[in-house]
């Protein structure tokens, strides 16, 4: 960013919002995103460019600059990985590539330049398999053509652009205002009378999308307490004060009770591009246990969640530690300094533990997430 | 341009050692058009077809040039025509392929870039036969790995950092029955990195010390399957039966057409693999023939002596083989990292699109 006043402000805006991820002041995936499109649109809304690519850049430095502020527990263990990797809260990065892949649609809408069909090639015959998103018919307002570089009037492009850019970040908005209701939409036809659902730890999508189902049927759910944090607890009492009939559980009693299970509705901190999935830690005993009985594994959660990495390095959680106390408090003395203890947030499960996820644009297996990440980001915003 | 010559000159290309045998076919196809004196693309299109037939008649193996022949064919017939005259367009299409074949050459290294991430430290890699995107992968990762810990050497926790210990080490399996994995095992060796030739017998004995496997590959079909030099599909169930992923190369100039049910569905099964001889009294066998010296030898009941040889046993084994889709993790290619169902996404999208 350069250093005009009007950027002081929008550092201002950014270095808040990144001392309060620092701090965990800010948890939960979604609300995450919404304050990362806050913060985007002010930027863009302040931002001066006279080229898409300019526009392009400010975005990534700020969205580098809060993906850079994720906590980093077990930093020094592992420099080796290259810090994307590391980036905890997904959806940080997700929402910044999702508002550049909108961006950039925008600007080749209106950019509107015939298909160069003459440099047809072998190369590009081979790129037609490429996955990617129908043509969006382009709106038939009269447009003001786009001028880049405009020396006379470099802030043209800018004036032009901007409005659309601003529309098409409010869609990013409303798409993650109704997330849950859009998720939830379809919950009637997962979920049949007389069924036993287990699920575990507090996910506001599959909160969300059980009450859905609470409508139209009748069903009980199981819910494991999810040591040491007790989401499920949290859940088990959201739902009974629904009106569903539901049992709270330890986490021990999983297996045990998998043979009377439908079927097992996770929530997803983030999916990973293969299919696979971060969840609350437990997620991975649930669904080990409910393959061992061809139990179907279903996953809730928004496209916001998506994200375009593949988990190489760290086949045992997303590397986010929580605080050991919540295992082995302090008051326990003698043993707390002969063990070591650790807390990890998150599991990963593996793609072929997992069903299918049921996001916000409908359902899908795990193996065709590569996919729908394709046509959601932009290839070159994978490493940000 | 007949059917005999147009062989050879595929044979000729395949000397080039960088050429793959689809790219190779591509560049024969277009030889055979510069000769052409076809006036239509209707008799243009018949010659290809017929020159394509021909080439996968006369190979042992046909199946990669098949998939370059399916590609360039594929890519004629939809080609927008908007030259002045069936010669200029004839003269575009050939530059199209000769273009082809040349930035095709650089997918390997794309490959290699794709690849690299999943090569973590201290991995111990299982790799098959000799193929040229393995092989290229295996060197960049080892260039760049060595690079790197010459400049975070000192401050890294990781012991392999220090310069001359090196990052990953690789078993490569001796594929018989044409022992390319020498090849491979000699090739890595010389650049340093630490490499053993196992059997392919001993892979089961083997897959536990390794972290995951990486396979070249002679064509990906529709199903999102693999076919190799045999041995991979093997290999392929013992890394599932051991929950290893199991990642498979290939340029997307491979990606064929064909959707094969079982191994005998590929064009390279014949009726002689794996066929029983007649009658064991019946088989000719003159003293003179094959080799005696690695032959082991019982004394038949009317006292001839049975040998059975290298090259009897070469003779009606097969040379490829067809990887279920279920047992691959990945397909790295050069237009992404795809699920076995995107591939086949693909080439639906390719040519069906």
């Amino acid at each position: 960013m350069t250093s005009d006043p009007q950027s002081t402000a929008n550092q201002r805006i950014v270095e808040d919002l990144v001392s309060r991820l620092r701090r965990r002041q800010l948890v939960g995936s979604r609300a995450t995103a919404l304050e990362t499109l806050l913060v985007l649109r002010q930027v863009v809304s302040k931002a001066r460019f006279s080229n898409i690519d300019q526009l392009v850049n400010i975005i990534r430095s700020v969205g580098r600059r809060l993906v850079d502020a994720q906590p980093k527990g077990l930093y020094i263990l592992v420099t080796y990985i290259s810090y994307s990797f590391l980036e905890l809260e997904h959806s940080v990065g997700n929402t910044v590539r999702k508002v550049l892949h909108h961006i950039r649609e925008e600007y080749h809408t209106a950019n509107e330049q015939p298909a160069a069909e003459s440099s047809f090639s072998i190369a590009k015959f081979v790129l037609q398999g490429q996955p990617r998103k129908q043509a969006t018919i382009p709106s038939s307002e009269s447009r003001v053509p786009l001028k880049e570089n405009d020396p006379d009037d470099p802030d043209s492009f800018a004036r032009v652009l901007k409005p659309v850019l601003m529309e098409a970040i409010q869609d990013v908005f409303d798409e993650l205002e109704t997330v849950y209701d859009n998720i939830s939409k379809n919950a009637k036809d997962h979920i049949h009378s007389d069924e036993i659902i287990l699920t575990l730890g507090m996910s506001k999508t599959v909160d969300s999308f059980l009450k859905a189902a609470a409508h139209y049927r009748n069903y009980t759910v199981i819910v494991a307490e999810t040591a040491p944090s007790y989401g499920g607890r949290e859940m088990a009492k959201s739902l009974s004060s629904a009106g569903i009939s539901t049992f709270l559980v330890p986490d021990s009693s999983i297996y045990a009770l998998m043979s009377r299970v439908n079927k097992v509705i996770l929530g997803a901190h983030a999916i990973l591009a293969n299919g696979g999935m971060f969840a609350t830690s437990g997620s991975l005993l649930a669904a080990t246990a409910a393959r061992s009985y061809s139990t179907p594994v279903v996953v809730c959660a928004g496209q916001f969640k998506l994200t375009p990495l593949w988990n190489l390095y760290h086949e045992y959680g997303a590397l986010d530690f929580g605080d050991p106390s919540a295992v082995l408090c302090f008051d326990e003395g003698d043993l707390v300094d002969k063990v070591d203890v650790v807390n990890p947030y998150y599991d990963y499960v593996r793609p072929e533990l997992l069903d299918v996820f049921i996001t916000n644009y409908g359902d899908h297996p795990p193996s065709s997430i590569y996919r729908l990440l394709k046509e959601t980001y932009d290839d070159e915003d994978n490493e940000l | 341009m007949d059917d005999f010559q147009i062989y050879k000159s595929y044979q000729r290309l395949l000397k080039n050692e960088d050429l793959s045998t689809p790219l190779a076919a591509i560049l024969a196809l277009t030889e055979m058009m510069e000769q052409s004196n076809a006036g239509t693309m209707f008799e243009l299109l018949t010659e290809l077809k017929g020159a394509a037939e021909a080439l996968s008649r006369q190979s042992l193996n046909p199946i990669g040039l098949k998939a370059g022949c399916e590609l360039f064919i594929e890519f004629i017939t939809l080609f927008p025509h908007d030259a002045a005259s069936f010669s200029e367009l004839k003269t575009e299409l050939i530059r199209q392929g000769q273009r082809y074949a040349e930035q095709a050459l650089a997918y390997r290294a794309k490959i290699a870039e794709l690849a690299f991430d999943f090569i973590k430290d201290d991995s111990v890699i299982l790799t098959h036969s000799y193929s040229r995107v393995v092989l290229q992968t295996l060197l960049l990762a080892h260039k760049r790995k060595r690079i790197s810990g010459e400049i975070s050497g000192s401050n890294s926790t990781c012991e392999c950092f220090s310069s001359h210990v090196l990052c990953f080490s690789v078993f490569v399996t001796e594929a018989r029955p044409r022992g390319m994995g020498i090849k491979t095992a000699e090739m890595l060796t010389a650049a340093g990195i630490p490499c053993t030739v196992v059997l392919d017998s001993a892979v089961a004995y083997a897959i536990d010390k390794v972290d995951f496997v990486l396979m070249g590959s002679e064509a990906v079909v529709e199903s999102g399957g693999l076919v190799n030099a045999v041995g991979s599909n093997q290999i392929a169930i013992i890394a599932k039966a051991a929950n290893k992923p199991f990642y498979a190369l290939a340029e997307s100039y491979k990606f064929h057409r064909m959707f094969p049910l079982s191994q005998y569905d590929l064009p390279s099964h014949n009726p002689g693999v794996l066929s029983f001889p007649q009658t064991m009294s019946a088989r000719a066998r003159p003293a003179s023939s094959g080799l005696p010296s690695k032959a082991s030898s019982v004394l038949f009941d009317n006292g001839s002596p049975i040998r059975i040889t290298q090259e009897d046993i070469a003779r009606n084994n097969p040379d490829v083989d067809y990887t279920r889709p279920d047992l691959i993790s990945l397909v790295f290619s050069d237009v992404g990292s795809l699920t076995p169902e995107g591939v086949s996404q693909y080439l639906v999208g390719m040519f069906a699109g």
